[in-house]
Formats: C-alpha cells, sequence, structure tokens
C-alpha cells in the first residue's frame, strides 16, 4: 500500500463517515407548518400547512409539464407528475428541512421555509 | 491491429449499453434523484485500467450517448454526461497512483465525482442551492455502488489478464 493509496483510502473514509453523521444529524422532522414551492429559483408559492384545506392542484412549467400537488390533513406530496423518472412522486410526504422534494425536469422544489412571509 | 481494437471497443460499448439498459428496469429504492447501482461503470473501471485515455473516453461517451437515446430519457443526458466527464478524469488521474490491487478505491472516487458533477448541473440548472441537501446522500450510496461495481471490475480484470497471460 503506497502513500496515495492510504491518503486516498483516508480522504474517502472522511467523506463517507461525515456524511453518514450529517445525514444522522439532519434526519429530523421539521416543526414549521411553512411550506415554499420554488420553481426557476422563483418562488410561486407560499402556504401554512396547519391552515390549508385538503386539496390537489396542478403546477405547470414553460414547457408544458407538470406536476400535481396534493395537500391533505397537513401534509404536503406531489401525487403525480408527467416526468419520466417520478423521482418526486416517490419522495412522499415532505418530512424534513433537509430532504426537500425536488423534481429535475420540471425544476421544481417544495421545501420548509423558515417562517411565515406574507 | 488497430481494427481488433476497435472491435474490442464496440463491444465493450455494446456490453455496457446492455447492462446499462438492463439496469433501467431495476426499480430505484431510494427516491433521491441520482442514486443508482452504476453497474455499466464495470466496463468503465475495466475500460481505464485496460485502455488509453482517448479510447476509453471513446466508449464511455459513446456509451452515454446511445443510453440516453434508448433509455427514452434525453432531457437527462446532461446529468449523464456531466457525471461521466467528472469520473473519467477523476479516475484517470487516479489511476497513476492506484494499483490494480486497489480498483475499488478508484471506483468508488469516480462514482463519487460523478455525483459531484450531476450535482454542479443540478445546481446550474435549477439555479438554486435545494439539491445540495441531496450530496450526502449521493456520497453514501456513491461509497456503496463504487465499491460494488469496482469489486466487480477487479474480479473481471484479474480473469481476463490471468487468462491472455496462460
Amino acid at each position: 500500500m503506497t502513500k496515495g493509496v492510504k491518503l486516498l483510502i483516508t480522504v474517502v473514509a472522511v467523506l463517507f463517515i461525515g456524511s453518514i453523521i450529517w445525514v444522522i444529524l439532519s434526519h429530523r422532522a421539521s416543526e414549521s407548518t411553512y411550506v415554499e414551492i420554488v420553481q426557476n429559483n422563483k418562488v410561486i408559492y407560499t402556504f401554512d400547512l396547519s391552515k390549508e384545506k385538503d386539496r390537489t392542484f396542478r403546477i405547470e412549467d414553460n414547457n408544458g409539464g407538470w406536476n400535481e400537488i396534493k395537500i391533505e390533513n397537513g401534509r404536503i406530496s406531489i401525487s403525480d407528475a408527467d416526468c419520466p423518472d417520478h423521482t418526486c412522486v416517490k419522495t412522499g410526504v415532505l418530512k424534513s428541512e433537509t430532504m426537500p422534494i425536488v423534481c429535475l425536469p420540471h425544476k421544481l422544489v417544495i421545501r420548509f421555509s423558515e417562517k411565515e412571509q406574507s | 491491429m488497430k481494427t481488433k481494437r476497435l472491435a474490442e471497443l464496440a463491444l465493450l460499448t455494446a456490453v455496457a449499453l446492455i447492462i446499462f439498459i438492463i439496469e433501467l428496469r431495476i426499480p430505484n429504492l431510494v427516491a433521491i434523484p441520482g442514486v443508482k447501482l452504476g453497474l455499466a461503470n464495470i466496463i468503465t473501471v475495466y475500460a481505464v485500467y485496460k485502455y488509453s485515455a482517448k479510447e476509453v473516453a471513446m466508449v464511455v461517451f459513446s456509451r452515454v450517448l446511445l443510453g440516453s437515446i434508448f433509455g427514452g430519457n434525453i432531457s437527462a443526458i446532461i446529468y449523464s454526461m456531466a457525471g461521466a466527464v467528472m469520473c473519467l478524469i477523476g479516475m484517470l488521474a487516479v489511476k497513476r497512483i492506484v494499483p490494480v490491487n486497489y480498483i475499488w478505491l478508484s471506483s468508488i472516487i469516480g462514482a463519487i465525482l460523478h455525483n459531484t458533477g450531476q450535482i454542479i448541473i443540478a445546481i446550474i440548472i435549477m439555479r438554486s442551492f435545494a439539491v445540495m441537501y441531496h450530496y450526502p446522500y449521493l456520497i453514501i450510496s456513491g461509497c456503496i455502488a463504487g465499491a460494488f461495481t469496482g469489486i466487480c471490475a477487479q474480479l473481471l480484470i484479474k480473469r481476463v489478464f490471468a487468462s491472455k497471460s496462460s
């Protein structure tokens, strides 16, 4: 085992362990009920989930793609989308502050916001 | 000799493409964009240790291009391409210091760099740092997937080299 290999193993191990610690530390449910929906880096909606009624609605992007957002019992999720991978649908309900719902094809992000804005 | 070389590279590309397309049929375990096994990279790792930089680049780029077309997800090609470029540069650089017995290591580094490239492109395209939150998850999955593909490539290379020398 040469010096270079040892160094690289150390770097990889530090990255790996660091990421695991980061994930564990950050995996807490959010206490905030304020959620914002961001598209193309612009905030297009903000909600207080504790006051929202149950409903579903569509958000369309500039190229005709859409995501169907579902609010139910104060929880928000993407219930359907016309993108090929459906990663955003599989993500499920928004739970953690560090883990937003992301739809890469439609440049859409749903995340908890700091506090009420309007 | 040159024709034989070309045929070998074409064969490798075809094998990588087949692995890639079969892997598309395996459902994702985790709902994080970018997390996957990357079995086609067994071929990349193998090629990095067996062929010159130019030849590996040819194999990888044609695999990514054809894979995006056959996979039916051309919009994702920019992510795959960015990942492939980063991965290739990293592995070719690391190849000088990492001997054949530690291929799994250079494969892990390749996987991490692959995910790094994808995250950078995602940040540029979405003009938002929200996707950065996925990065630690991608590093963990990259380490596991990279180690797996690396070990596969290592077994492959040992067998091929052994059968060549005998």
